[in-house]
């Protein structure tokens, strides 16, 4: 069986992931795609351009990927802290407007840097795994990881002081909390976590450019989180999953499948205006568990 | 003109606020010491809020500036004043809709329930035992306020009054020296008012509190506060003990409509 849609559904997920923390703050950046891009550009500058690593050998050195996800952390981090200060400042749409740009601006930037390789970009990346499976585990891997990090945060000073931000930033600043420092914090997760996910990607893709991170990118990875649910993380987790795979699955309808992929997008939120996961819906769920077979004894 | 400051917890020097063409708040000064319950009252538009907005850092003062514990207040957000041990309710209730009545109250303990992370991320058992702790304190101050047997349910699908109370045990969470309370007992009963009268007169003695508060209904003021002021148009026009003021011509006036509302002043 192939594992190349699986790997694109999990990328996926952790790109809704990355809109839905700022948004838990109340939050609507749409800078994601902009640290996804920054993320696959250092996976592909290092493993291409630095022989060091072992691009040349017949599998590229998995701690060499491991070197380049923490870089691509830290410069994502550093550029989100340099960012976010000043444009965290700004509400709701503006803020979207804002992070847009910030996207346009990196994408100009790297259709025009001497070193991106231009429209073309990089190629031949080396891959550190010889089958999609190989990718699927790394990124199921991280995937865990930044579900665990959402449902603690759910128990955890930070998340409370998030949802409080997000209800009403005035009343939470009267509490005490810092909500600059909250907002920056959520964005520089959400950041570490696009970079992250452009590391994987990039190698999985064996190829990178500037058309990785564009408006269209920022507009899907929205719809992720629109379409799942805003309200509790297990709903852009869905999201991603599900609108990763629909453009592939709708393949035999031919060119009827973007209509209908649109089509559910919009169906989405006017049947679920909330997204199809409400944290009411997960309680609902696990009190009733409709997935279970009702016990032999249940009737009697 | 005093030459010697007088030991208070809170002090107004001056302050005014102007906006736009609007004087909220016109060479405001008063004093408010430590352990007191101190009464503000005024007509509709006469600043309370707008006072409560300036010390709490909400509101930047146009003139003048606000002492705590003679220090400045000064150019210090919201989030600073609170952390000095200064806390408000808000006159339309801005409660966290969307959490917990008991998360609501553990917002407010923001300052005091910080944990180390890896203990956080990986739920060890001292981070859980934190959280028990925690948790705890949050229960024990609903019960304060009975609101313990509502504490699982959301805070917007409270009654208005339970919406009252917990914003009172909200603020209380923060740990402050100095409580705000605007307009507390708005929409209350006579048997609610009283209650509240009484609870607040508790809380005061249990932590040690100094408390300032708005309210328009003047009998229950006269019987709660130790001291009044009393603002029209922004300006404060009498200060003193509840007999003091209930006799001051300029209060007569302001509240017997020596000037019909609205008009310019
Ligand atoms: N943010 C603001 N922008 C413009 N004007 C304001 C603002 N806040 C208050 N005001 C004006 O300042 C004046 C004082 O308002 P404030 O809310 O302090 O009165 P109040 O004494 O609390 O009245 P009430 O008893 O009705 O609550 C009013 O004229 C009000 O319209
Ligand atoms: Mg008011």
């Amino acid at each position: 069986m192939d594992a190349t849609l699986p790997v694109q559904m999990v990328l996926g997920a952790l790109l809704g992931l990355s809109v839905y923390l700022p948004l838990a703050t109340g939050q609507l950046s749409l800078a994601t795609p902009g640290f996804y891009v920054i993320g696959g550009y250092v996976a592909a500058l290092l493993s291409t351009g630095v022989a060091a690593l072992g691009g040349g050998e017949p599998s590229y050195p998995l701690p060499s990927l491991l070197l380049e996800m923490g870089l691509a952390a830290l410069l994502a981090a550093a550029v989100a802290v340099v960012i976010g200060r000043p444009v965290l400042k700004l509400r709701g749409i503006y803020l979207a407007i804002a992070t847009i740009a910030l996207v346009e601006i990196l994408r100009v930037l790297n259709l025009n840097l001497p070193f991106t390789g231009g429209a073309v970009g990089i190629f031949a990346i080396p891959q550190p795994f010889a089958d999609p499976w190989g990718y699927l585990l790394l990124s199921a891997l991280l995937l865990a990881a930044v579900c665990w990090l959402c449902a603690r945060l759910g128990a955890m000073r930070l998340g409370r002081a998030q949802a409080a931000v997000r209800d009403d930033e005035l009343a939470a600043a009267c509490m005490g909390i810092d909500t600059a420092q909250v907002k920056l914090t959520a964005f520089v997760i959400s950041a570490v976590i696009a970079a992250l996910t452009g590391v994987i990607s990039a190698h999985f893709l064996n190829t990178w450019n500037a058309r990785q991170g564009s408006f269209d990118a920022s507009i899907t990875t929205l719809a992720f989180v629109v379409f799942g649910g805003s309200r509790t993380w297990v709903g852009p987790v869905l999201g991603g999953l599900v609108l990763t795979a629909l453009p592939e699955l709708l393949r035999p309808v031919g060119d009827l499948r973007l209509i209908v992929y649109g089509l559910v997008i919009l169906a989405g939120p006017v049947v679920f205006p909330q997204g199809v996961i409400t944290p009411e819906r997960l309680q609902h769920w696990a009190r009733h568990r409709p997935w279970r077979r009702p016990s032999p004894r249940a009737g009697a | 003109m005093s030459t010697l400051p007088a030991p208070a917890l809170l002090r107004a020097e001056g302050v005014g606020c102007r906006f736009g063409g609007v004087r909220a708040l016109s060479n405001v000064n008063l004093a408010v010491g430590e352990g007191e319950i101190f009464g503000l009252i005024g007509p509709n538009g006469a600043g309370k809020t707008t006072l409560f907005n300036v010390i709490s850092g909400l509101t930047r003062a146009s003139e003048g500036r606000v002492l705590w514990r003679g220090g400045s207040l000064e150019g210090l957000g919201p989030e600073r004043i609170s952390r000095c041990g200064i806390a408000r309710t808000f006159q339309n209730l801005r409660l966290f809709d969307n959490l917990s009545v008991l998360d609501n109250v553990r917002v407010g303990m923001h300052r005091v329930a910080g944990a180390p992370l890896a203990g956080a991320l990986l739920a060890s058992p001292a981070f859980r035992r934190r959280q028990a702790e925690v948790q705890d304190q949050a229960m024990e101050l609903l019960e304060l306020f009975d609101l313990a047997a509502l504490a699982p349910q959301r805070a917007a699908d409270l009654a208005y009054g339970d919406r009252r109370r917990l914003e009172m045990a909200r603020a209380l969470a923060t740990g402050p020296s100095l409580l705000l309370l605007d307009e507390p007992a708005a929409g209350m009963n006579p048997a609610e008012k009283d209650d509240l009268c009484a609870r607040i007169a508790r809380i005061r003695e249990r932590f040690a509190l100094t408390v300032l508060i708005i309210e328009h209904h003047v009998p229950l003021m006269m019987r709660l506060c130790d001291r009044l002021a009393v603002l029209n148009f922004g300006e404060r026009i009498a200060l003193g003990s509840p007999e003091e003021v209930r006799h001051d011509p300029r209060v007569i006036e302001a509240y017997l409509g020596g000037r019909p509302a609205g008009q310019d002043p």
